[in-house]
């Protein structure tokens, strides 16, 4: 009976702990299983973008007289069915992922180098620097990103690189401001402290120490704004001021299949789908690793 | 609480004032001429002059620059370039459409944004719910409002007949009636005409809308996941007080404080939903006006839409910062 009476805690004692483990993993799962999908589509969208000229059936821009609008499958060779000039959708749609990560990336990138390094200049140094950085940055929030982003674009022109610029110019305020508010906290560290008390100049200490603990929130963060920045380059080519046709990218090919919405929705129908699952899966990446990598910034 | 506002109030000015800096050298720099946009490319070379003078272009550009600001203080917009009338009369036709576009898919937004926040905050431990509606926020989040829109044409006007493809109603007339007191001597006419309005109305604050609730639902999740960690909560709790009365009573009043601060993210987000969704539905509105001015090179008309987007997004950030103090006394202002 003795026995029997200690084993039945250590029983239990390995029942718990196994639930526990069984739920520690199921937590993990949850957690992680929406980065592993975000990542796996992002994956997937570069890979499709790259190898472009391998993957597409035909040419994007190659126009076939004798299949134009038709549905998907209706022409063998035209698996998501063919445009007004009887061009194939498929091919469009998978140049277009380029178009839209080209700008995506680009866009962010541009943000990040530009106005990173203006937050962490405002958050350390204070004073008559930071009043001037941060009223040129709220004066930039107050524009939303795509109207600022059409500004520009429209005064630029639209092309790719004026597309890049202008939705690079519409995130950088909010680039100078987060990293504003971390360097705020950071500076107050003892170790900048300790790095001044070395002899360290302010740049140093922006450059060495401040930057590099920025890095880990301002990257997290990155990721989430290139899913705007595909948003705001699909806006803007649906509304005929990004990439000029006859280069497809999601948006116009949208723009031009409304027109025929009636008969052929597929048009339209495919490359909204593209952009949706892009957005999607950058949203799905930086929300997710926001929540599980970085507590600070559940608010923003 | 004076000083705060006022203080507030010498920010927006300077802020107001680089956003309508930024807009009119943007204008200045868009390629191609807006006398050639306006009179095509066989138009002579004095009439392209002529033009050019009529239209004050010729002068130098730190005068044209003064003379916008000193004109947009008094709301003088100048003229349009192209149908020749005040920018400000077109603004003031076009700022109802948007406005009802805003309410109707704020109606929408909320609607369905804080059940779906609140529910998933309460639910959070319940995969079962929490997973579907935190699915239903991304999607909404994830999808463009031109996209959501064109499905919702195909489905409800093109296969279904429900909803009309194009249009915004006879908005104009509605308020005609009101001003003019013919909505007491004809309430059937004015009644109809309500209707056509909402019937116009339904499909672009349901697309808006929706795309808004996924932002909604998000920061009423966030918002609500903050109010029921307070003690005052744990109180409630302990004081054997039904969760339905700890809910209602206690978590969502409180949980409005926090949810005011999105009213200035969401005004913003919405008016630029504007452009897209009028676009879409070939609204008559702020948003659309705002882009046919931009491909029609109207400075005057572009100039104008984006100040009054800019000036809106200000005032009401202005209006929701000082409604903290009013709503949540807390909150003090140095």
């Amino acid at each position: 009976m003795a026995v029997v009476r200690r084993a039945e805690p250590v029983d239990l004692s390995l029942a718990g702990a196994a639930n526990e483990s069984r739920g520690a993993t199921r937590g993990r799962l949850r957690r992680w299983l929406p980065v592993g999908i975000g990542l796996a589509i992002a994956a997937l969208m570069v890979v499709v973008a790259a190898a472009a000229p391998l993957i597409a059936p035909l040419s994007p821009s190659a126009q076939f007289s004798d299949a134009v609008l038709k549905g998907p499958g209706v022409v063998d060779r035209h698996l998501l069915g063919t445009d007004d000039y009887g061009r194939d959708i498929l091919s469009r749609v998978i140049w277009g992922a380029r178009v839209s990560l080209e700008v995506g990336l680009a866009s962010v990138m541009f943000g990040f180098v530009l106005g990173v390094p203006l937050g962490i200049l405002a958050g350390v140094s204070g004073g008559r620097v930071e009043t001037l950085i941060m009223r040129c940055a709220d004066m930039l929030m107050a524009f939303p990103t795509l109207l600022l982003a059409l500004i520009i674009v429209a005064a630029l022109g639209g092309s790719l690189a004026n597309e890049m610029l202008a939705i690079g110019v519409a995130l950088t305020p909010n680039f100078v401001r987060l990293a504003r508010s971390l360097a705020l906290t950071i500076r107050e560290q003892d170790y900048i402290l300790a790095a001044r008390a070395l002899g360290s100049g302010q740049l140093r200490v922006m450059a060495r120490h401040v930057f590099p603990n920025t890095l880990y929130a301002l990257v997290v963060v990155a990721s989430l704004y290139i899913a705007t920045a595909i948003r705001t380059e699909a806006s803007l080519s649906f509304l005929g001021l990004g990439v000029p046709p006859p280069t497809p990218s999601w948006g116009n090919i949208l723009s031009e299949g409304r027109q025929y919405i009636k008969c052929c929705p597929w048009i339209t129908t495919f490359s909204g789908l593209a952009i949706m699952v892009a957005v999607l899966a950058f949203n799905l990446v930086g929300d997710a690793l926001r929540d599980l990598l970085d507590p600070r910034l559940k608010g923003e | 609480m004076v000083q705060y506002v006022l203080r507030r109030l010498l920010v927006a000015v300077p802020m107001l004032l680089g956003a309508m800096s930024i807009v009119f050298f943007a204008m200045r720099v868009l390629p191609g001429d807006p006398c050639v946009a306006m009179m095509g490319d066989q138009a002579t070379t004095s009439a392209l002059a002529d033009c050019t003078r009529n239209l004050g272009l010729n002068r130098p550009l730190a005068v044209q620059y003064t003379d916008y600001l000193w004109r947009s203080v008094r709301f003088d917009f100048g003229n349009s370039f192209r149908q020749g009338y005040p920018v400000s009369e077109y603004i003031a036709r076009m700022f109802p459409h948007t406005l009802v576009l805003v309410m109707a898919s704020a109606i929408v937004a909320a609607l369905v944004g804080i059940p779906i926040g609140i529910v998933s905050a309460l639910k959070r431990r319940n995969p079962l719910i929490d997973y579907p509606l935190r699915i239903i926020a991304l999607l909404g989040l994830s999808m463009p409002v031109f996209w959501l829109g064109i499905l919702l044409l195909i489905a409800f006007s093109l296969r279904w007949n429900v909803f009309p493809l194009i249009g915004g109603g006879d908005l104009d007339g509605v308020t005609a009636m009101i001003r003019s007191g013919e909505v007491f001597l004809y309430p059937r006419d004015f009644l109809a005409a309500v209707a056509d309005v909402l019937h116009h109305l339904t499909l672009p604050a349901l697309a808006l809308g929706f795309t808004l609730a996924a932002t909604v639902s998000r920061l009423s999740r966030s918002a609500m996941l903050e109010v029921i960690s307070q003690d005052y909560i744990r109180t409630a709790r302990a004081k054997g007080q039904r969760e339905r009365l700890v809910v209602y009573k206690h978590a969502l009043r409180n949980m409005m404080v926090p949810l005011l601060t999105i009213i200035g993210i969401f005004v913003a987000i919405a008016l630029t939903g504007t452009v897209l969704t009028e676009t879409v539905f070939t609204r008559p509105g702020l948003g659309k006006m705002l882009i046919d001015a931009i491909n029609a090179r109207d400075y005057p008309l572009a100039q104008g839409a984006i100040t009054v987007f800019t000036m809106t997004i200000i005032v009401v950030n202005l209006v929701v910062d000082m409604l903290y103090a009013v709503v949540d006394p807390r909150i003090t202002y140095r």
